[in-house]
């Protein structure tokens, strides 16, 4: 007897777009109730590759075949008809709309063709949510209300109304705290368990180990390993396939003195209410302070209050020892702190500029004279600075919306670099950056300290605060609960620290 | 959608000087293709006046019919321009105008003469730009609120100054200026005003701090404070600069029709979001062309001149211009995306 | 890091820009007045009949006053009203909002006054509340704009559009019977009016009784200024050569005028429409081409006080053999040119 043929089965795919070949000649297989993972660098194609699966985007070649028989997927509604959904990593809900609303709409059960039944809507999306295992969702709240993690429930509560044999989670865990992830990976083992295949894409190796049944690892827009066991196959040789180099020190060596001098950054009892308890905190030049902590910790809103884009309800900033007036992003930026927000293209980023233009925003009195800029100046000063980042492509005009994650990232410090700061606030300085591009980044931050600068890192990420920073602040819930070198911390004793108390361990 | 990605514009350091190109091809290359597309329509609308009416649309007044006509809403959109650019939208210019046009028209205020005339226009376009943009910036309203409120205050106060009358001007430097003789080189004053606010518009936008903030705050208002730009400073002077331009349009519009009326300025806000929409500018922010917005109104200006040519009523003409705006922009949008 | 400008400098500059402003707003506070000197208007000039009898209140209720017209409508009414000592004036805040226009009616009907004249914002939509007037017993002086039936007014008494067209063009035709080919161009006012549609239909049924004299352009404009003199200048660019023009509005004519200066150009006639006391005085000093204008006259408001007198006194018109006043009038709109410019021009509005 033949081999049941696979749920799903892409051969060949191609897609190029205007100067780019976005995918190579692509195979995908996928069985059903498994969780097929999808690696790949930014800009290896996997976005391209699930907005084919997903019917918003039309391959140039190749075929798919769809529980044995080939099918084109021509828009979004076809791919949603054969049973296969997507969950885009940037959630799209409508804030605005209850949760039953979200979740039916477009197909709202309805009588007489246009009544919506609501209390159809409502029952239905109950049990959906139980499904899920979320059943403390209440279908009537408005989708703005709710968490990240709940919205992603939400999100697949939608995916699941319809009747789906394929579900596209595109770094579902992104915006997840632990505990929220563990939520996740329970309701995807439970669907996969009904027999419905899901195919996960994140970048976290950790992850994957913990969920996934095979990888299929992509760069430069084709597959360069398909159908690897998940579980087994050792990370040197993923990172390996994926960067194409054997990546195993990550993060650059940390000077052999602690550095000592005046501190360039002090903190002295900030604190805003609800959000973190009073706060002391100095960082000194050449050095790097982490903190870490959950979402929510009050990580973020502390970097923001540093940076004056928050108003402290207590407490000051000072930067060489000389105050700096609360509350004013301007006075922060004069007295010479940088901050590269977490959310780069909504609080850092011109996405319709060019690189020069991101680069010198922060600086353009400097070649302005009586309000003019002088262009050739401008543009020599963002070159030298993004080449001293070696940001790539070596051109600074191009959109920087062109850039892949890690580059961004670099126009942003980039731009600090050129101001000349002193202290450099840096908040998840690697989200969305794959894993090539972050041992660069690394090493780019280090020698920013190395130079001088103060930094003071905010990260999710737990190995990647121990590994950067020089003393490590442990936060929880607005409060700090341990202060230490990052030399005399490991990962465990850090999510100790940060879970310890919390309801979920 | 994707713009096309320009060659590297400022490639300095290359090539000092050595084999320039041909300035025509300078040109060419820099001007991007809603420019070009902008001017293929113009050119388009030409043949056709051409062709028509070859006698009287091919003809220097003719010329300088469609660029006088084209001053008063031209300045304007050059202001609006801005206040788009920058995420905002101004609705309240059309009243502005009206009202810098009666007040500056009042038989008080012809007893200064012209420069009781030229100052009074100014300042309260200015004013009324200044309360805009306080409202906008420090009061935290939506621009659309804001200017709409705007709109029915300035139309209101104009009314109450005029009494529904109809303002003739009496002072003759003022006057003198929109008729013959005082054309320069056969250039119409008017124009030269227009001119001259192009110019300074498209330098401000392109080549000053001024112009660089505005794009970013339209762009990315948030990234913008991040990154330690006043926004709400900005704002401020961008909604006064649009009142300024009103302003200088009510001055124009004065010298054009000899009177102030508190009708006068009517539906400018449409007129001059359309011009800077078809030029290409973004109606969200972030992106804005001085050019593109003139283009957009001399458009306009040749295609009613084209029909008052004719002879087509006003029905047939709104019809027309409708269609238009919708195939400019289509044809934008064609042209941007396939290259 | 640059250095920040000391805060001195700053406040200095805030002080210099600070006096300006007040200076500027000084300035501009004493510019808005804008009295003309007092004259008298026709209005006072003309009393039909000064035997005072019963008193008599009357309820005016009309549009905004946004154009010169209208003002002189409120105007004239006013004036016409001191004029009679047995008289007492109810008017109203003009609105062109149909609803607020109906709830100031009500308001005068729950006070009930003796006669109500009506200019409609709207004649379609305030029918509604001249029935109800008028059931209550209160009698309608329906003033210009017509409402939907008879039954909702006592007296209709206003002007005659058609008329203005047909008497415009009698005139041109007149002036321009003898030459040879003569052209004509049409300046009309806003085309999705209906008065506009019958201006233009008097005035070419006028042209059919001339052979020789061809209507070669018409372009309307929407009765303001900026828009007489954009398609004027349209019109002239488009016709290089014609013998009269008629334009439908005195104001958009001060545009048009505007136009025709700019163009430098002359040899037509120009014939107005409404009669303004602009159009007046440059039809006396002769020195333009503008030699007329047609009628549709405001004093029409101090004629429908003199009807609301009439009928609440329970009297005729004087100068008719009638009991009553009639149902409806319809005035005449008359050339005015220069040979009885004069006398017309009291009721010149502005």
């Amino acid at each position: 007897m033949a081999p049941e043929p696979p749920l799903l089965s892409m051969t060949g795919i191609t897609k190029a777009f205007p100067g780019v070949r976005a995918l190579d000649g692509v195979d995908l297989d996928v069985q059903e109730g498994e969780v097929h993972c999808l690696l790949g660098q930014n800009g290896a194609g996997k976005s391209t590759l699930i907005k084919v699966l997903a019917g918003a985007h039309q391959p140039d070649t190749g075929t798919i075949h769809w529980r044995g028989g080939p099918v084109t997927l021509r828009s979004p509604m076809a791919a949603m008809r054969l049973g296969i959904a997507t969950i885009y990593q940037e959630l799209d809900l409508v804030e605005h709309l209850s949760v039953a609303e979200n979740i039916h709409l477009g197909h709202e059960p309805t009588r007489a063709g246009f009544v919506v039944r609501r209390r159809t809507a409502r029952t239905s999306t109950a049990a959906l949510l139980r499904r899920l295992g979320h059943s403390e969702i209440e279908p009537g709240r408005l989708v703005g209300q709710l968490s990240a993690a709940q919205q992603q429930i939400v999100s697949m509560a939608r995916a699941l109304s319809h009747d789906v044999r394929l579900i596209v989670m595109d770094e579902p865990s992104a915006a997840l705290d632990p505990d929220e992830v563990d939520n996740l990976f329970r309701v995807v083992t439970g669907l996969t368990a009904e027999g419905v295949a899901v195919v996960y894409i994140s970048h976290r190796l950790d992850e994957i180990r913990r969920i996934g049944d095979r990888v299929t690892v992509l760069k430069d827009g084709r597959a360069v390993a398909r159908g690897l066991p998940a579980k087994t196959t050792p990370t040197r040789e993923v990172v390996t396939l994926m960067t194409g180099r054997d990546v195993e020190y990550v993060f650059p060596p940390r000077p052999a003195e602690p550095p000592t001098g005046e501190a360039a950054l002090e903190v002295r009892g900030l604190a805003r209410n609800g959000e973190f308890d009073p706060l002391d905190l100095v960082v000194r030049p050449g050095e790097i302070v982490g903190i870490a902590g959950l979402v929510g910790s009050g990580r973020s809103e502390i970097l923001e209050t540093v940076y004056g884009a928050r108003k402290p309800d207590a407490g000051h900033v000072l930067v060489g020892g000389r105050p700096v007036r609360p509350g004013s992003v301007r006075a922060a930026v004069r007295a010479g702190i940088g901050l590269a927000p977490e959310e780069r293209k909504a609080q850092a980023l011109l996405m319709l500029e060019s690189v020069t233009r991101n680069v010198s925003v922060s600086t353009l009195s400097r070649f302005a004279r009586a309000g003019w800029i002088d262009r050739r100046a401008e543009l020599g000063a963002a070159r030298a600075a993004t080449r001293e980042l070696s940001l790539r492509p070596d051109n600074p005009a191009v959109p920087v919306r062109t850039l892949s994650g890690g580059n961004q990232q670099k126009a942003v410090l980039a731009r600090w670099l050129l101001r000349g700061c002193r202290v450099l606030l840096l908040d998840e300085p690697t989200r969305g950056v794959d894993v090539g591009a972050r041992a660069e980044l690394y090493a780019v931050v280090r020698r920013l300290a190395d130079e001088g600068l103060a930094v003071l890192l905010v990260s999710s990420e737990v190995p990647e605060v121990l590994g950067l920073a020089d003393r490590v602040l442990v936060l929880r819930e607005g409060h700090v609960v341990h202060e230490a070198p990052a030399r005399e911390l490991d990962e465990h004793r850090v999510l100790d620290l940060v879970m310890e108390g919390s309801p979920a361990s | 959608m994707t713009q096309p990605v320009s060659p590297p514009r400022y490639d300095s350091g290359k090539a000092p000087a050595a084999a320039r190109p041909p300035a025509w091809r300078t040109l060419a290359a820099r001007a991007d293709v809603r420019t070009l597309s902008l001017l293929g329509v113009l050119a388009v609308l030409t043949v056709i006046g051409g062709v028509t009416k070859p006698d009287e649309f091919l003809d220097t007044r003719n010329l300088q019919l469609v660029l006088t006509q084209a001053s008063v809403i031209g300045v304007v959109t050059v202001g609006m321009t801005f206040v788009i650019t920058s995420g905002g939208i101004d609705l309240s210019v059309g009243a502005i105008v009206a009202l810098a046009s009666v007040w500056a028209t009042t038989v008080a205020t012809q007893e200064y003469g012209f420069a009781g005339i030229l100052f009074t226009a100014l300042a309260v376009g200015v004013g009324c730009g200044l309360v805009n943009g306080l409202l906008v910036a420090y009061g935290g309203m939506v621009p659309f609120i804001a200017t709409l409120a705007m709109l029915a205050s300035a139309r209101g106060l104009a009314l109450q100054i005029t009494d529904g009358r109809t303002q003739i001007v009496t002072v003759d430097s003022v006057l003198g200026l929109g008729e013959r003789d005082a054309y320069v080189l056969g250039i119409p004053p008017l124009v030269l005003v227009f001119a001259v606010v192009t110019v300074i518009g498209w330098l401000v936008l392109n080549r000053t701090t001024f112009g660089r903030r505005t794009v970013a705050v339209g762009g990315n208002a948030e990234a913008a404070r991040l990154a330690g730009i006043d926004v709400r400073r900005q704002r401020l002077y961008l909604y006064l600069l649009s009142g300024l331009c009103c302003g200088i349009a009510a001055f124009l519009l004065i010298i054009l029709a000899g009177s102030g009326q508190n009708t006068n300025g009517n539906l400018y806000e449409l007129d001059a979001i359309a011009a800077a929409i078809i030029g290409g500018t973004l109606l969200s922010g972030g992106r804005g062309t001085i050019t593109g917005s003139v283009l957009g109104v001399l458009i306009f200006t040749t295609i009613t001149d084209i029909f008052a040519l004719n002879n087509l009523q006003s029905d047939v003409q709104q019809i027309a211009k409708g269609a238009i705006i919708v195939a400019a922009v289509l044809v934008q949008r064609r042209t941007a995306s396939t290259t | 890091m640059r250095p920040t400008a000391p805060t001195p400098l700053t406040s200095r500059r805030g002080l210099l820009f600070g006096t300006a402003a007040v200076g500027a707003g000084a300035f501009l506070a004493g510019c808005t007045s804008n009295d003309p000197k007092d004259e008298k208007t026709a209005a006072e000039d003309r009393p039909a009949d000064d035997k005072p009898g019963k008193h008599v209140t009357i309820g005016f209720a009309g549009p905004q006053a946004d154009h010169g017209w209208l003002n002189a409508i409120n105007d004239n009414a006013k004036r016409r009203a001191r004029t009679y000592s047995d008289v007492t004036l109810e008017i109203t805040e003009g609105s062109n909002d149909t609803a607020a226009q109906i709830g100031q009616i009500e308001t005068l009907i729950n006070k009930k006054v003796d006669v109500l004249v009506v200019l409609p914002a709207d004649g379609k939509a305030l029918t509604q509340v001249g029935l109800k007037a008028m059931r209550a017993g209160i009698p309608v002086v329906n003033l210009d704009r017509v409402f939907n039936t008879p039954q909702a007014y006592r007296c209709w008494i206003g002007g005659d559009n058609y008329g203005m067209g047909l008497n415009a063009g009698h005139y041109i035709g007149e002036k321009l019977k003898d030459t040879p080919d003569a052209r004509v161009v049409e300046l009309a006012g806003l085309d999705n009016l209906e008065l506009t549609k019958q201006r233009t239909k008097g005035f070419d049924d006028a042209l059919k009784n001339y052979p020789n004299i061809r209507k070669v352009a018409r372009q309307a404009a929407d009765f303001t200024v900026e828009s007489g003199q954009a398609k004027m200048a349209q019109l002239l660019q488009a016709q290089r050569k014609f013998d009269a023009l008629w334009n439908h509005d005195d104001d958009q004519g001060v545009g048009a005028l505007r136009a025709v200066e700019q163009a430098g150009r002359d040899g037509f006639l120009m014939v107005g429409g409404a009669g303004a006391l602009s159009a007046f005085q440059a039809i006396k000093r002769d020195d333009g081409v503008l030699k007329a204008t047609v009628l549709y006259p405001p004093t029409m408001s101090a004629s429908a006080i003199d009807l609301a007198r009439a009928l609440g006194q329970g009297k005729g018109v004087g100068g008719m053999a009638e009991y009553e006043i009639p149902a409806s009038v319809t005035l005449y709109s008359a050339v005015v040119d220069k040979d009885n410019v004069d006398r017309y021009m009291p009721t010149g509005f502005r």
